[in-house]
């Protein structure tokens, strides 16, 4: 493989010719290359940049794993809180970012994969005047196939999300989450209804990832349940921005951003168009699975009032503010949404437009929504790459997808 | 029987009004197609508008105002945000929309609190009873107003120039700007008639039976969503039919859900959804919507 | 694949090295003969509210809290408790269970006391960690299913309790007799179900029939209840929603020309409601069953209560949100104050100086509470209240603190 390719070069004949469609505004003679530049990234794998990369990567996961060694209770959650967020928001970006299907359901499947949990990890008990049924699983094993029940969800939602696109779509996905939420309230024997039911805590190798009396101690810091569950989670989030990335950046990823931005073109040039529509459905379901059981452990308690409107709204502000069609905005916009409240009401004595309980004025959850709605509404005026276009360009590369064109499935041809 | 008319009469006259929020849905995206989920908000603000100011300059001219304010709201949205994204697709701009949704609603939200805002209209608790039949006086001009409402709307959308501009503005944009149709006041228009509408939607939503305007409110904008929806997005008769449908199926929901299990515990709630799922299923495009043509 | 195991290699290494890490475990100690735990400082104690002041229930959370704030002002300006200021640290939850499990994670390693956590969902999400943390909790929510636990005060009487009382003096009052029918209007979830546990009991033993309406949380409109009551001819309906729904019932059944009492678990009214157009048809037939001491009453501490708070937040209306407030900062003083004359500040020490209250009454009117057993209601007595826009908090004692004798032989089931 050379090392660089001319700028102008093709040399990948397939679908991958149409990020010229996705980038009209590219000037004319250079075709813009294909999301990620197939030969950008195996060049500075090879080369002198590999090394930095290397070291860039180890010093993050070194500063990854010190953390629970230092932060308190607070900021743990809030970042096993920000992981779970960032994992779904992942997915749902492959969904809408990437695929262009408006997604206002994330928080159904979340649903899906937090509940099948429960339930099948949970022994059978009784709480507050009702038998909850529980399978007794091991955790793991529940997990996992509460991981694939949200997948088989998404599976079974996409003979409908195939045939509605763009805004239809996002007001059909609205009523799956519902229509889940109503399903849920009901099915009080495995969600205990309205109050919730508590979350059996993971257990790997015979260790329980939750507080106990006598936490064991390493290193001379006591290990609680966050702190355990701060390695799986942090391992769980890089596994998954990794295998996005290779989506992303693959042939998947390029033939699903051909079909979202001219469907009929991607149909013509060989792109299955509907087998893709339904995998990356699944795909994004299996990531909001996966952040629905994180989230799940995290919060100990599972409650059907959080899985409705307010949360898929936050994710699909997590998309656009980190920026669509992208791994990292996704991650950062996250971050963003789900940190920027905890924060405000943390710090809020410190902030001259936060009032204090109390006073009139904003409170710090409300001040939280407001500037995540601006800053939804700006960043689709001012920054339509999202956080991610902040970077620069060299460590962007799927900015020049244009990710703003996602939403755009819906449009008929002009 | 009795209970089965008073149903379907309740029925019809809530869904008059999803039918008013239903049509502002369909009203934007035929001007400028964009699902506008900013909707809620407008209706809140509307509802809010008339709900303070009717103690001091009395109710007709206070439900002015709120009409008013929530009509000059919507342009303002048009104008300070869409506007600016007029090159944007249809789909950011309906993603804008939500943005926007969340700040209004938040403030205006906030600013109601936990009250309950009664709207000073004047038909209070009073009822008419019809053979055994009872209807509130409010739910008789619901539907009275909602059906003036939405036939002025069809008849200024058929004949004035305004409405001329704006069907031809949906059929093609671009050949409506070189005809001479200022694309420009076309989809402000549209944002203030849709919202003009909702404020008038929310006086009904808040009166009797229901004691007043709280932050919950504009979860009633929701429900005419897939009113709009089942009727077709693009068509304004589809809106009257998807609401009225909608009504009357939420108000069969509620009436028979001490018959079957399954209508309990707010099923009447999510009716609306499923209604519209296997709308979807059957007619992707709704009712009375336009069918596209050219898919793979 | 190199990288990889480099890596790995790396992230041990920073593993280890951070071992050196001054994460200190919550400490103990003892300042001054007294000994201390979490949240006590050698000058402050800190006692902390998971409240909502933007949620569903913010107008409830905005009177507790400003009452709680009143109590503690008025604690400290008498000189604190043991040399110390007792400071309260507020977080609003907005009824999201998700945010008050954060807010809880950040609070409460830094909490003595949780004198108000609003909600029965939240208080049930975190009562495994109320009670491995060991934090003397009054939660603002009166489901018995709440009961049961040595670190939670349910304060007064709950739901189910209420709606026994309330079908005792529907049938000594209202001439209700056996064989009659009788509506139960209810919410979805722990108010609605423990409000249901109370009147089924009492409707079966009492030989009434009662008619079940549940709601969800979100409805508005209830003329399908309604009529659904007057089909079943009820000569008189419980009612277990939010006052706005409430509100509308009982506008719909005098509309409907159904002329019944009402009588409301005390979650199910609030002033507000006097502003509305069903004001009138409050004031006629509706009863509410409360421990609170409406406003109106004629007791002193009450009246004493009512001034001070006006004077320290004029404007804000005075309802049971205010009383409940202020009583249940109280408890958690009285508290505070008896463990620190036993010389224990910690978590344990002061709810051990809780649960020795057993005739707890700090003139605040209303029936005297036993704190020292916690799988049963603090009390059975409550007021029965009516609406009255004449008076101050909007409420007038119809009936004063007694126990029916359906109560008495009432058990609630603990959760």
């Amino acid at each position: 493989m050379p090392d660089s390719i001319p700028p102008s070069g093709r040399r990948d004949p397939g679908p991958a010719g149409a990020g010229t469609l996705a980038d009209p505004a590219a000037p004319a003679g250079v075709a813009s290359p294909p999301p990620g530049g197939d030969g950008a990234r195996p060049a500075s794998r090879a080369g002198r940049g590999g090394w930095a990369r290397a070291a860039a990567g180890l010093a993050a996961a070194a500063a990854v794993c010190a953390v629970p060694f230092y932060a308190e209770a607070f900021w743990l959650q809030a970042g096993l809180f920000a992981m779970a967020a960032a994992i779904g928001a992942i997915g749902l970006n492959l969904l809408t970012g990437v695929a262009g299907q408006l997604s206002m359901g994330h928080a159904f499947f979340l649903a899906v994969g937090a509940y099948t949990y429960v339930w099948l990890a949970a022994e059978p008990e009784r709480a507050a005047g009702h038998t909850l049924h529980g399978l007794g699983w091991p955790p793991p094993l529940a997990a996992a196939v509460a991981v694939a029940a949200a997948g088989i969800a998404g599976g079974l939602f996409s003979p409908i999300a195939g045939r509605l696109r763009g805004a239809s779509l996002g007001i059909a996905t609205l009523a799956l989450v519902f229509l889940g939420q109503h399903v849920l309230f009901r099915a009080e024997a495995v969600t205990g209804g309205v109050n919730g039911r508590a979350v059996p805590p993971m257990e790997i190798l015979g260790l329980r990832l939750a507080d106990s009396p006598e936490p064991p101690v390493v290193l001379g810091v006591p290990f609680g349940g966050l702190e355990m569950l701060w390695f799986p989670g942090a391992a769980l989030l890089a596994l998954a921005a990794w295998f996005a990335r290779g989506v992303v950046y693959g042939r998947p990823g390029r033939a699903l951003t051909t079909i979202r931005d001219h469907e009929i073109a991607a149909g013509a040039m060989g792109v299955p168009v509907a087998r893709y529509r339904a995998g990356v459905f699944v795909v994004s379901s299996v990531y909001a699975g996966l952040a629905g059981v994180l989230l799940a452990l995290v919060f100990q308690r599972a409650v059907p009032e959080y899985f409705g409107l307010a949360l898929a709204l936050d994710y699909l502000a997590m998309i656009v503010i980190g920026g669509l069609g992208s791994v990292g905005g996704a991650a950062a916009g996250a971050v963003f949404v789900s940190l920027l409240p905890q924060l405000l009401t943390r710090y809020g004595d410190a902030i001259p437009f936060v009032a204090q309980p109390g006073e009139e004025g904003l409170s710090p959850s409300e001040a939280a929504r407001v500037l995540y709605g601006a800053a939804f509404v700006a960043v689709l005026l001012y920054l339509p790459r999202g956080l991610r276009g902040l970077l620069p360009r060299c460590a962007a590369p799927a900015s020049r997808a244009r990710a703003v064109r996602a939403g755009d499935a819906g449009d008929p041809p002009r | 029987m009795t209970a089965l008319a008073e149903l379907l009469v309740n029925g019809l006259a809530s869904g008059a009004v999803y039918a008013l929020v239903a049509l502002g849905f369909v009203i934007v995206h035929r001007s400028t197609e964009v699902i506008n989920f900013a909707h809620p908000s407008l209706l809140l603000a509307g509802g809010y508008l008339v709900a303070v100011l009717h103690d001091d300059i009395g109710f007709w001219p206070a439900l002015g105002a709120g009409v008013a304010g929530a009509a000059a709201l919507g342009a303002l949205v048009e104008f300070v945000v869409l506007r600016r994204l007029r090159s944007g697709s249809h789909g950011t701009l309906s993603i804008v929309t939500i943005g926007v949704d969340i700040v209004l609603t938040v403030e205006i939200a906030r600013r109601i609190g936990a009250e309950v805002l009664p709207l000073g209209d004047p038909w209070g608790d009073r009822v008419v009873q019809v053979g055994g039949v009872t209807i509130a006086q409010a739910r008789i001009a619901a539907l009275g107003v909602a059906v003036a409402a939405i036939t002025v709307f069809l008849l200024a959308f058929k004949y004035t120039s305004w409405g001329v501009a704006m069907r031809a503005a949906a059929e093609d944009r671009a050949t409506a700007a070189l005809m001479g149709v200022r694309l420009g006041r076309v989809s402000a228009g549209a944002w203030a008639v849709a919202g003009a509408l909702a404020a008038l939607a929310a006086l009904f939503l808040c009166v009797f039976p229901t004691p007043g305007l709280d932050r919950a409110t504009s979860f009633a904008a929701l429900k005419a969503l897939p009113a709009a929806v089942i009727g077709g997005v693009d068509s304004t008769t589809g809106a009257l039919a998807g609401g009225l449908l909608i009504g009357v199926t939420e108000a069969l929901a509620v009436g028979y859900q001490d018959e079957a299990a399954l209508l309990r515990g707010g099923f009447a709630d999510i009716a609306p959804y499923l209604l519209m799922i296997v709308v979807l299923l059957i007619r992707p495009t709704g009712l009375f919507g336009t069918r596209e043509l050219a898919r793979a | 694949m190199r990288t990889v195991r480099i890596g790995i290699a790396a992230a041990v290494v920073a593993c280890l090295a951070a071992g050196c890490s001054g994460k200190a475990t919550g400490g103990g100690g003892e300042s001054g003969g007294v000994k201390t735990g979490p949240g006590v400082t050698k000058d402050t104690i800190t006692v902390s509210a998971l409240t909502d002041l933007t949620g569903p229930y913010a107008a409830l959370g905005k009177g507790v809290t400003q009452a709680q704030k009143l109590y503690f002002d008025q604690l400290n300006a008498a000189g604190g408790v043991c040399g110390r200021k007792v400071e309260l640290l507020v977080r609003d939850h907005g009824y999201d269970v998700q945010k008050a499990v954060a807010a809880y994670s950040e609070i409460a390693p830094r909490s003595a006391a949780l004198p108000q956590v609003i909600g029965s969902p939240i208080t049930n999400a975190l009562r495994s960690r109320l009670e491995s943390d060991k934090l003397l909790t009054i939660p603002q929510a009166w489901a018995h299913t709440l009961l049961g636990s040595r670190y939670i005060q349910l304060t007064g009487t709950t739901y189910d309790i209420d709606m026994v009382n309330a079908v005792a003096f529907l049938v000594k009052e209202k001439g209700l007799k056996a064989g009659d029918r009788i509506g139960h209007i209810h919410l979805e979830g722990d108010y609605g179900q423990s409000a249901l546990a109370g009147s089924r009991f009492a409707a079966e033993k009492s030989g009434l029939k009662l008619v079940e309406q549940q709601v969800k949380a979100t409805d508005a409109d209830m003329t399908a209840q309604a009529a659904a009551f007057r089909k079943a001819g009820v000569k008189a309906i419980l009612v277990s929603v939010s006052p706005k729904q409430a509100a509308s019932l009982a506008g719909v059944t005098a509309a409907m020309g159904l002329k019944v009492p009402f009588a409301a678990s005390n979650s199910a009214f609030a002033q507000q409601l006097l502003a509305t157009p069903v004001a009138p048809v409050l004031e006629r037939e509706y009863y509410v069953m409360t421990a609170a001491t409406p406003f109106s009453a004629d007791v002193p501490g009450v009246k004493k209560l009512a001034g001070d708070y006006q004077k320290a937040f004029p404007g804000q209306p005075l309802d049971s949100s205010v009383f409940s407030g202020y009583t249940t900062a109280a408890i958690v003083g009285e508290a505070l104050k008896k463990a620190c004359a036993a010389k224990d500040l910690t978590r344990e020490g002061i709810v051990t100086a809780h649960r020795s209250a057993k005739a707890f009454d700090i003139g605040l009117g209303g029936a005297p509470q036993d704190y020292s057993q916690w799988t049963r209601p603090a009390s059975r007595a409550g007021y029965i209240v009516k609406p009255d826009k004449a008076a101050l908090g909007g409420t007038r004692v119809h009936q004063e603190p007694a126990e029916s004798d359906l109560a008495k032989s009432y058990n609630p089931p603990a959760g």
